[in-house]
């Protein structure tokens, strides 16, 4: 039986994170670092089932996209980028000389980048002190990378922002940092994208901020066991009751490999508002048979 | 009645506790303190209904309930001391370590007995689930009598370090990820002391890059200790114990505990010891730890770790670099 959920490779294994243990990540060996081999899994995944690739962008993720989309038909292949890569943020926050060397590195790349629009956002927030042109000079640099890699193949649908950002953006209030990322990449043609650990939190937010949900994507951990479903999968549930016909896309469904594939099929066929899965992958059977599998099975269970 | 904090430095740390608090129903996040011109300037315009000031004097005027302190390490002594001499706030939570040394620790402990209030430094991995279930069956005896141990906090962080600079900003790896593993082994054994400790530089310029140290508890238990932030293959920091006991082992890291008893394996993952907290960011052991501290003050309790449970942790870091530079001396 045929589906018309969207299915995207997720790339935590090409970071060396699986939520379940950091040995776990460490003995899946060095191959999937390799952006080559990534890419092969990648490939193998959209001939099987997969319809597009979830990413935090990096120089790694970048490099996996150049090499996908380089021989696919254009649009062919869906894009989700979550920005920033925090990880590698926070790396550098520690190795630059904190945020302000984490600032400065930024801006030198934004600049080597030779993005014209981003440079000129760049420097207004510079001069203004505007966080919000600052953002936008950001999201146009993160946007020009991407498309850059993935060439005519590739089709950026959207941007999320990453949920460090989105949920600290919550927790303090700042309205401006969500309007400006949402405008700037309506603009765009790009649907902006809102990653979070906190979804109650935030779409009560997003509605007390008169944020049309409608043109927002939103992703979120769910699975059976409630893992990473803050602050409970009761209510993350029950939001997505609520909100249901949005574009909502489901992570961590197998939650880092502790639920097994036919009870997470179980447990997201109760959400059908789950419109959008993204699985991580790590060796080439799970990228042939994991996508597959769903498209064939999901609607048994 | 809110409690009303303010923050101390606009680092990663010192925005990630802003958050928690600002999330928290009974606290009221009034001010954020940071030297950076610059940064001052983009968070004012930033962050909506908080004040941003320079310097620490300026929180007085607040009538501040709380401090927490999130800048670096060498700067705890004395903004510390300043609050308490000058009663910015009454109630003090530091990230770790308390400061760079024992005898700074002592003369911190002083004012704050003197002072009163809540005092707690940020050793988080005692509010990560896997460390309290590991705890828990300890002191339930599953594992009989602990004979020995081994203990492990290991990083990336510097493993593509070109200069030392930043390494040794941050003081050296036994002050900065080998400080939670003897929190974790003090937590679990009570006091003990170091009997062989060796550092070793791996970026360059005297940065103290790896270390191990042999323990010995009142009790007269062996461990052993390591801490590397140069290690290949760990993304993130891996912080890990295992204990042998006359009637099983346990082994518990940030993700999981496994006890294994006449060769039967049980695990609990994260997944299965109830980690939720009402509002997530950074790691949930974060929120649980700024609870106590919020909690602490408002029922008038003791918070752990404390700052006297912070200054045993500087005595055997101060006990290890003495022992390890008198070891290095003879090596030349």
């Amino acid at each position: 039986m045929k589906t018309d959920r969207i299915l995207l490779v997720g790339d935590n294994a090409f970071h060396g994170i699986s939520h379940l243990s950091q040995e776990r990540a460490i003995s899946r060996g060095k191959n999937l670092f390799n952006p080559e081999y990534a890419a092969g899994l990648v490939n193998t995944a959209l001939d099987n089932g997969a319809d597009g690739f979830m990413f935090s962008v990096s120089d790694m993720t970048l490099s996996i996209i150049r090499i996908v989309c380089a021989h696919r038909k254009p649009k062919s292949v869906k894009l989700y980028a979550i920005v920033p890569y925090v990880f590698e943020f926070v790396r550098m926050a520690v190795t630059e000389g904190g945020i302000p060397g984490l600032s400065k590195k930024i801006g030198k790349d934004i600049i080597i980048s030779a993005n014209f629009n981003s440079i000129i956002y760049g420097t207004k927030g510079l001069i203004t002190t505007d966080p919000s042109s600052l953002l936008k000079a950001y999201l146009l640099y993160e946007e020009s990378r991407i498309r850059r890699a993935a060439g005519k193949g590739g089709d950026l649908s959207s941007i999320f922002l990453h949920e460090v950002v989105s949920d600290m953006g919550i927790s303090l209030n700042l309205e401006w940092l969500f309007k400006s990322h949402i405008e700037l990449l309506q603009k765009r043609g790009i649907k902006p994208g809102i990653h979070t650990h906190n979804l109650p939190i935030l779409v009560e937010r997003l509605n007390e901020w008169r944020i049309d949900l409608d043109k927002i994507a939103l992703t979120t951990q769910f699975n059976s066991l409630g893992f990473g479903m803050t602050p409970s999968r009761e209510k993350c549930e029950q939001v997505l009751q609520d909100i249901q016909g949005n574009d909502i896309i489901g992570y961590g469904l197998l939650a880092s490999g502790y639920v097994k594939i036919i009870d997470a099929l179980k447990y997201i066929n109760g959400l059908p508002q789950l419109k959008t899965l993204a699985l991580g992958i790590s060796n080439e059977q799970q990228a042939k048979e994991t996508f597959k599998f769903i498209k064939r099975e999901i609607n048994i269970y | 009645m809110k409690i009303k904090v303010a923050v101390v430095g606009l680092g990663k740390m010192g925005l990630m506790h802003s958050c928690i608090f600002n999330m928290m129903d009974d606290v009221e996040l009034v001010a954020v303190c940071e030297i950076n011109g610059l940064v001052r300037k983009f968070a004012k315009k930033m962050i909506p209904n908080i004040a941003f000031v320079e310097n620490l004097e300026e929180l007085k005027i607040m009538a501040l309930d709380a401090l927490c302190i999130t800048t670096p390490p060498s700067s705890h002594f004395l903004l510390i001391k300043t609050s308490y001499e000058k009663k910015i706030a009454q109630h003090i939570f530091t990230e770790k370590p308390l400061a760079i040394n024992n005898i700074q620790a002592e003369e911190l402990i002083s004012l704050a007995s003197r002072t009163g209030g809540v005092n707690m430094v940020g050793y988080h991995r005692r509010f990560s689930v896997t460390f309290c279930k590991a705890k828990q069956l300890l002191e339930s005896g599953a594992i009989g009598y602990p004979m020995s141990f081994k203990g492990h906090a290991y990083s990336a962080d510097f493993l593509k370090a070109k200069t030392a600079k930043q390494a040794i900003n941050r003081g050296g790896v036994i002050e900065d990820s080998g400080c939670h593993v003897i929190d974790i082994a003090l937590w679990l054994f009570g006091d003990m002391e170091p009997i062989h400790a060796s550092v070793k530089t791996i970026i360059g310029e005297d940065s103290e890059d790896e270390a191990y140290i042999e323990v010995k508890t009142a009790g007269g238990l062996i461990g052993e200790l390591n801490a590397s932030w140069c290690k290949e293959g760990y993304r993130l920091p891996d912080m890990c114990l295992s204990i042998i006991g006359d009637k099983g082992t346990l082994m518990v890291n940030e993700d999981n505990v496994q006890l294994t008893i006449n060769g039967i394996k049980n695990i609990w993952y994260k997944h299965d010891l109830n980690d939720v907290v009402p509002f997530f960011i950074g790691g949930s052991e974060y929120q649980r730890q700024d609870q106590m501290f919020i909690k602490a003050i408002k029922e008038g309790i003791k918070a752990e770790p404390n700052f006297y449970t912070a200054a045993k942790i500087h005595k055997m870091v101060d006990a290890v670099n003495l022992m390890a530079r008198s070891q290095n001396n003879e090596n030349r």
